[in-house]
Order: structure tokens, then sequence, then C-alpha cells
């Protein structure tokens, strides 16, 4: 049964012709072309296909797109700011290699994206936590920790030199 | 991550001449695609046209496919092709595509035993049929639709019980299931005398887990043909050009290796996964049977029921030494389960042999492998490639000596590794460059080796959680010269603007290998590092290379990018000359330095002149111009030229639950050079942890009775989380090995070696029971607590320790 729906993503709405077997995942990548979110379970086990809805880190694997309709989602082509600039998460995960085969690094960015906009000072302990969900196989998960640290800093610092302004 | 310099050369500053980008930790050039989402990866890719390929996989562990009814399947809407064995090739591949690459006498053949889609299946997992459809929903539904009556035969799931004279045989032509059987090529002396005459003697045995690569990228390749009969093939492939020359000699044998065209685009993680070839055989028979572009993927579950692993290594290792603690007699012994198919179950093995005899000097050695066929899925090469196996079991025997001859475990490793100059086990050559021994002094000293290593008569009854510390040291390869086809070719060439195009052969799985080897160009090109763009991952554009493995690319093709650099940076010297003189400069060619994208003579700094400008007037200045600067550059490995590494591990076993948690881990490597330290370290990091992954969390579960496999998902195969981390360090030795490139030798796949070893070592230290099965998981360490480790008799474990 073909139903039409709306999809917020990344700020931009989209009308889609969906069925309602279909993940949100496999709508995302295979409908919208957002290749950048990840199937790498299918099965909510893994993180890699994590986008935010609502806010909420989801997985958009076992998300039922009828579920996501008129939700606002952001996935991880919406994290770069306007200019194309990389976000400060984003230039972190670049300046620790957080990043080895990429596969898991979408996930793991909109992930520790969802814990600094609820945590913007979060201790290692913390930021371990929030991302425990997440399964890397590269790093060791020790340079992608390294990053979100880096990212709450830089955002605290830019915060406090926009207080003193 | 904490480096010890060696040798001076490594500190003169920049400004003096020193490297302006090797030892720098610059950003590798596919890290920012990849915090975007904007990476390429081969589930990513759409092709017009392209059509969705699944597999039907056989739901028993061996049976014959007595009939396949399709019909159903066809007369779906949507549905363009349904294959089943008769429509496949009769001709048999391996996974393993090393058979291109083997010269005879390392290795007496490697059997091509599988087809693409069969009718007698020998594991739950084995293809029966393929479906082509529009869309993958479609696709799925015509799986359900095909109609398959199977014959059950008694499957075999024992690999000692395979061997047994009237075992049930998995592949008609093999006797007793053995796949495989050889003698190490490099045996010497008589060890059955020198085990005689030895004062003490030694023996251990146990057996690896079937370790899966689990690469976030499940598995998926995308073929098509164009009008003229060619093929494409893209895949996550960490060898594509001895790929393509495989499938055209042994599986589309109307295929020639030029008509193959075979493209790695990013790959979602490797670990030795990709070496072995995956579903490009398929995607080729589907795209040839439907003249349409396919793409067939796998699901997790399917990966986990397929065809990667480790091998499961059955292993004894017995040790001769005389009182002083010098090893007089070596053996190994080795019995592998292949699973239904052999892939890189052999030379894994082999290799496993190859590095465990090989780290100490000894006149008398004797090393066997057989590898044998049961119904359990396929296994194949893994980072470390039979190392790590090995050092699990070899580690632990020298632990026992050590203890018998009241020695320390440092005192008698120090004692017999061997030195540089020596006589190398691997080849009838020298060991030309190590640093174990710094590795071990090192390594010892900052991890705190004589405080935390109480001796071996020490009381270990007291307290709930009891701690320990255990050693593993190590020789892996910097490429396999002697034993493959180790060379490589790289090509450079400056564009108008003086940026320059690399274009060489590895594929960049996340090990960062592209950002090094453009370092290394930068270094001795002159052309800034920015300024490189690397182009990989097509076999119409690079040039052949055996791919990306055994931690070679950093050695082979960097030494041949590094010729290929030089080359450039002596072309660009020449063609600079004349626009020296235009400004009344005299100079000589060999005067010249060019650097970071400048060209000046030696004296004169001050007098630079870009590279883009003399690169510019080669291919665009009318009345000068003359060929654009490019060049090639090739390298050839013929020797042996090992890294090392030692680690050191603190573990705190809870007694009651048997729990074992790791609270230092720290690796010291012998390098070489350091090219990248933010790479490597990221290397030393994801190794140690993948290590300790297959030390303590990682099993694979067999049900006995009917080969299924228990845990094929992330939530019932537990990997390493964030949480399972210990404190880490990585320690560089650094002393530059003057046949490497710049000095630099390999790193990728050493840190997945010790860290079971050195747990395991640790695990005896804290409680006075030796693991002789992998992982040690809670369930098996209270076993062994509670019986005195009666409860795990040696080689009595059959796939992942399942007879506990």
């Amino acid at each position: 049964m073909k139903m039409l729906a709306t999809f917020t993503v990344n700020g931009r709405e989209h009308d889609i012709v969906i069925e309602p077997h279909m993940v949100l995942a496999d709508i995302l990548r295979d409908q919208l072309r957002l290749t950048g979110t990840k199937r790498a379970c299918s099965g909510g086990n893994c993180g890699a296909c994590t986008v935010l809805v609502d806010g909420e880190p989801t997985c958009s694997c076992i998300t039922l797109g009828v579920l996501a309709r008129d939700k606002k989602i952001e996935t991880v082509e919406g994290l770069a700011a306007a200019k194309g600039e990389f976000s400060a998460l984003q230039s972190a995960f670049i300046n620790n290699n957080a990043a080895q085969c990429g596969f898991c690094t979408s996930g793991m960015l909109m992930t520790a994206e969802s814990l600094l906009r609820d945590n913007p000072r979060p201790t290692r302990e913390e930021a371990k936590v929030a991302i425990s969900g997440n399964i890397c196989r590269c790093t060791g998960y020790v340079k992608i920790v390294d990053a979100i640290m880096d990212a709450a800093a830089e955002i605290q610092k830019a915060e406090d030199m926009a207080e003193e302004v | 991550m904490k480096t010890i310099h060696l040798s001076e050369d490594a500190n003169t500053p920049q400004d003096q001449g020193g490297m302006l980008y090797v030892g720098q930790s610059l950003q590798k050039p596919d890290v920012a695609q990849k915090v975007t989402g904007q990476a390429v990866y081969t589930d990513d890719i759409d092709l017009p046209g392209l059509t969705e390929g699944r597999i039907l996989h056989c739901p028993h562990a061996f049976a014959r496919v007595k009939s396949i009814d399709t019909s159903k399947a066809e007369a779906l809407p949507g549905v363009l092709a349904v294959l089943t064995h008769k429509d496949a090739p009769e001709e048999r591949f391996s996974r393993s595509t090393m058979a291109e690459a083997l010269p005879s006498f390392a290795y007496d053949g490697e059997r091509q035993d599988q087809r693409i889609l069969t009718d007698i299946c020998r594991y739950r997992g084995d293809c029966v049929a393929a479906v082509v459809a529009e869309d993958i929903y479609i696709a799925e539904q015509a799986l359900d639709l095909i109609e398959v009556e199977y014959e059950l035969l008694d499957p075999i799931f024992d690999p000692f019980e395979a061997m047994k004279p009237g075992a049930v045989a998995v592949h008609d032509d093999v006797k007793n299931n053995v796949a495989f059987e050889m003698d190490h090529p490099f045996n010497v002396g008589d060890t059955k005398k020198a085990f005689e005459e030895a004062d003490v003697v030694v023996e251990f045995s146990g057996v690896n887990s079937r370790q899966k690569h689990l690469h976030m990228e499940t598995d998926s390749a995308i073929a098509h043909f164009d009008d003229n009969g060619r093929v494409t093939v893209i895949s996550p492939s960490q060898g594509p050009h001895l790929g393509k020359k495989h499938l055209s000699e042994r599986v589309f044998t109307d295929l020639e290796d030029g008509d193959i065209r075979w493209i790695s685009p990013a790959i979602g993680g490797g670990f030795g996964a990709r070496l072995a070839l995956g579903l490009e055989p398929m995607a080729v028979l589907l795209a040839k049977a439907t003249k349409r572009p396919v793409r067939v993927t796998s699901t997790r579950e399917e990966d986990f029921n397929g065809y990667s692993s480790r091998t499961d290594q059955h292993q004894t290792v017995r040790l001769a030494a005389m009182k002083d603690g010098t090893v007089v007699g070596i053996e190994q012994h080795v019995i592998s389960d292949a699973g239904a198919y052999l892939s890189h179950s052999a030379t894994t093995s082999l290799v496993n042999m190859q590095k465990s005899l090989g780290l100490f000097r000894c006149d008398n050695v004797f090393g066997h492998v057989k590898v044998v066929y049961t119904n359990t899925p396929v296994t194949a090469g893994y980072r470390g490639y039979g190392n790590a196996e090995g050092a699990f079991i070899f580690q632990q025997a020298t632990d026992i000596l050590a203890e018998k001859l009241g020695m320390s475990p440092i005192e008698l490793r120090s004692k017999n590794i061997r030195k540089e100059g020596e006589q190398s086990f691997f080849l009838p050559c020298k060991l030309e460059h190590t640093r174990l021994q710094e590795c071990i002094d090192e390594g010892a000293k900052a991890f705190g080796w004589d405080e935390k290593f109480k001796g071996w008569d020490r009381d270990r009854s007291e307290g709930r959680f009891r701690r320990g510390v255990g050693m593993s040291i190590l020789n892996h390869a910097s490429g396999a010269g002697g034993f493959l086809l180790e060379h490589s070719s790289a090509i450079m060439k400056v564009q108008a603007d003086g940026s320059a195009n690399l274009v060489i052969s590895p594929c960049e799985m996340g090990q960062g290998i592209l950002g090094a080897l453009a370092q290394v160009a930068a270094e001795l090109s002159g052309v800034p590092y920015e300024k490189i763009r690397v182009v990989t991952g097509d076999t119409d554009v690079t040039l052949f290379d055996i791919g990306s493995h055994a931690s070679r690319s950093m050695f082979v093709v960097g030494n041949a990018v590094a010729n290929c650099a030089r080359k450039i940076n002596e072309i660009i010297r020449e063609r600079a000359i004349p626009h020296f003189e235009k400004r009344q400069i005299k100079v000589d060619k060999d005067d010249l330095i060019v650097r970071g994208g400048e060209i000046f003579p030696e004296d004169r700094p001050d007098q630079a002149i870009p590279v883009g400008e003399v690169a510019h007037d080669e291919i665009y200045n009318f009345s000068e111009a003359g060929s654009q600067i490019s060049a090639p550059g090739a390298y050839l490995s013929t020797s042996h030229h090992p890294n090392h590494q030692a680690a050191f591990a603190e573990v705190e076993v809870d007694t009651e639950t048997g729990h074992v948690s790791v609270v230092k881990y720290l690796a010291a490597h012998d390098i070489g050079r350091t090219i990248n330290p933010l790479l490597v370290e990221s290397q030393m990091d994801g190794s140690a942890v993948q290590g300790l992954g297959f030390a303590l969390k990682e099993d694979f579960v067999l049900d006995q009775k009917t080969g299924e496999v228990l845990n094929d998902t992330l939530l019932t195969y537990t990997v390493p989380t964030v949480m399972d981390v210990p404190e880490m360090e990585a320690l560089m030795i650094e002393d530059p090995y003057e046949k490497g490139p710049l000095g630099a030798k390999g790193v990728g796949e050493a840190g997945v070696v010790n860290p079971a070893a050195a747990v395991a070592n640790a695990i005896y230290d804290a409680i006075g029971v030796r693991v002789h099965s992998l992982p040690a998981s809670p369930e098996k360490v209270l076993a062994m607590l509670q019986t005195d480790g009666q409860e795990m008799p040696s080689g009595a474990s059959h796939v992942s320790g399942q007879r506990l």
C-alpha cells in the first residue's frame, strides 16, 4: 500500500511515496539519496544508522518510516554549518583522526551531537556512556572520545568568547 | 603516544633541513569526507538500471540439492533471473586469491574447491540459488518463492573426528578431510635429539576462537558488462588486481585479465576479510545472466554465517631448553579447521608457524600443519594472519618454560630472541633490522614491570579480586618479500599549478595509508603535502599490486612511492635551470633543493621559485613547453623486513564471577620511522582493542548438533564497546631502517597479535591457571578456578571452546 508522506530532513521538506514496511534508513538512503547514514546491522545493535528524530538519537534501521513522518530528522549531511564549514564536532573528529574506515562515523557523530546539545560539558565517562551503543571496529574508541571532549571544549570556548563580547 | 628515538636524525629541526612532512600528524586525505557523509562506499553507488541480487543460502550444514523449483520466483513481476548451480560455471575457485601470488617452494598448492552456486551444500550458508530483481524488496520476496528439496547428509563439525578413517567426507575427493598438509619449508636440525638432550622440556596446547572480522560495512559487490563484453566490478576489495586475475583464471575462463576493471571505493573496514573474494563472483555471474548492472548485498546475519573469520587453529607447542635458558628445540603442530572450504586457512596456518618458529634463535626447529574440512562456515585470513593465533600458544609456552627454569619472562625472551645480523628463520637471509630488545626494555620500564611482576612463587590465593601481569612479544611482516609477488608501482604527475597526482594501488580501508604515502611523496618530491591528490582504487588506473595486507603498504608501496618522488624531484630540478637562468642565476641541478613547493639553490634559499612556475611552463608555455612533469616508480622486495612489538598487560580477575578486566595495556613497537604519529597511534589503539576482544569477549558459537551459528547478530556476538577499553599506552621505538621508505617499517597488523597472549599470561600470574582456549570468558575462567584448571584440558575445545 503506497502512501504519500512528508519528511523534514535537515530543515528541508520532502514529499515521498513510501510503503508501510519501509524503514527510515532505507528512505533516507535509497529515496532521498542521503547515503551518509549507514546500514550495518539492520537490527538496531550497532548505531551506524543513528539519526536524530526530534533531537533524539534513533536507529533509523529499525524505525519505520511512517513513524518518522512530520518529525524533524537530522542526518550527518546536516551537521556542517551553512557555508559548508565543519561543525566543531566534525573538526574535532578530523583533527583527532577519529574516523578510520568511516562506516560508523555518521552514527557516532549524531550520537555525540545529541550528547553535546543535552550536556555541553560532559565528563569523559559521560561521553563514553553516550556512545556505548555505537560500535566501531577500527579506532578502539580512544580518538572518538578525545574528539568529543575536544569539541565540547571548543564549543565552550566559543560560548565564553561570545559572552565576553 | 610516546616516541623513543634511538638515532639522531629525527631530531633535526625543520628550519635546518629536517623533514617537513614525515613525522608530522597530518590530516589524511579521506577523513573530511568521512565526517560529512560524502565518502562513497559500494552500497552508496547507484548506476542507471541497477538491479538487486540476493542469495538463497542453504539452511542445512550438509545436504545435497535434489531438486529446485524456481518457477514461482521467476513468475513474480520484477524478477529478472533466478539462477541455480545449473547456471553457474563448473570451474572451482578459492575465495583466497593467493594462488596467483605464491611460489611453489613455500606452498604446494591451494585447493580450488568451491563453485559460485552449488548443489552440494557443505555448511549452513552455502549458496544454493540467486535472484536478480528490479528492487531489493522484490528480490527478497522471490527468495521465499524458491522451492528446494534437500537430501540431508550427516554433517561433521569436529576437525579431529573428521580426520578419523571412515569419517564423512565434506569433499568427495579429499581423503579423511585433510585439505592441506605440509611440514614447514624451513624446518632445520634434529628436534628429536634436541628434546632428548635438553635439560628442560615444556609443552602447551590450545585453540583460538573464530574471531569475526566484523567490518562495519557488510559485504556487497556490483558488476556490470559494457557492450564490448568488458565487466566492471565495484566492491570493497583489499586486493583488486589479484582479484581480477583470479576471477579470469579460475572462474570466468572466457574473460581475460584485462577484461575486468575493478574499482574499490571507500572500504568500510577490512581486517583481512576483503583479501578474500566475497560477493564479486556472484555479482559477475548475475550481471552476465541479466545483461544489467547488478548489486549483490548481504545482511549482517549472512555475514556471520558466511565466509570470514579467523581459522580456529588447534596447536601444540613444545620447547626444549638448557638450564641457562638457551632454547635448543622448538616444535609446533597446527591442526586448523578450515570450515567447508579452504580459503586462507592453510596460508594463515603456515604464517602462524613462520612467525612463531622464527622468533627465537634455535638450531632445531620443526613445524607441521594440517588443515581439515568440516561442515562449518568458511574461515579466512584475519589481521595478523595467523600470528595472533600462534602467539596465544607460543607465548604461554614461553612463560611456562621461564617458570620451570626459574627465570623471569623478560630474561628468557631477551636471551633467545634473534638479534640483528643473525640468521632469520623466514628465508635464507639475515635479520637486517630489529629493535625488539629495545621494545622489551623500554616497554617494561614504561609499564613498571619490575615493580608489578612479583615472581613465579608468589601467593595467589588471597582476596576476591586478584591482579596479575603478563607479557608477549612478536615479529611480524612488512610485506612478505620472497614469499609473495612483493612488487608495487606508483606514478606521480605534476599539474600546472604545482599540485600533483599520486597514483598508487593500496586500498584505503581506514588505515590511513593514502595519507602516509602522500607524506613520503611530499617529502621526497618537494611538492607540498596538501597539494598531493591521491588516486587509487581503480585497476584501469593503478598499477599491479597484490593488495593491502601483510603490513606491506608502508614498506613496499612506500618504497615505490619514494622512488617515484625522487625522480619527480630530479625532473623538477632539471627543468628549473632555465627559470633560474632567466633570473640571471647560474645553478647546477645538483645544487638545487625542492622543498615544500619551492625550488632554490642550496646556499641561496631567498632565491626560491615556485614548483608551479616550472610545472606550468612545461605544459602551457607555447615556446618552451616540453612534457608534463611525471614519473613512474617501482619497488620489488625480495627479502624479509620484520617489524616487532613487545606488549605488557595488567589484569584483575574477579574470582567470584570469572570476569577478567584489563587494567592497563602497553605496547612498544619497532617501527623504523614513524611517518605520521597520529595515524600510527590510531592503528595501535584500534589493533589493541581488537586484540583484547579476541582475548576476552569474541566467541563464535556453533550448535554442535546442527552447525547453526548461535550468535549471528551484533547483540549476541559481543565486540568491545567503548566501555571495554582499558588504559592503553603505545610506545614507538624509532630507529630508521635503511631499506624502508625514509626508514619506515609496517605497523597495521602487529598490535592485534600480542593482546590475547599477554592477557593469558597475566591471568596465569593472577590466579595460577592457564587459558587453553579463547576467549577467556567469565564462564571459562570460573570453571578453571573451580577445578584448578582441569575443566579446560588442552586440545579439547572445538570451535571456540564449545567442549568446555
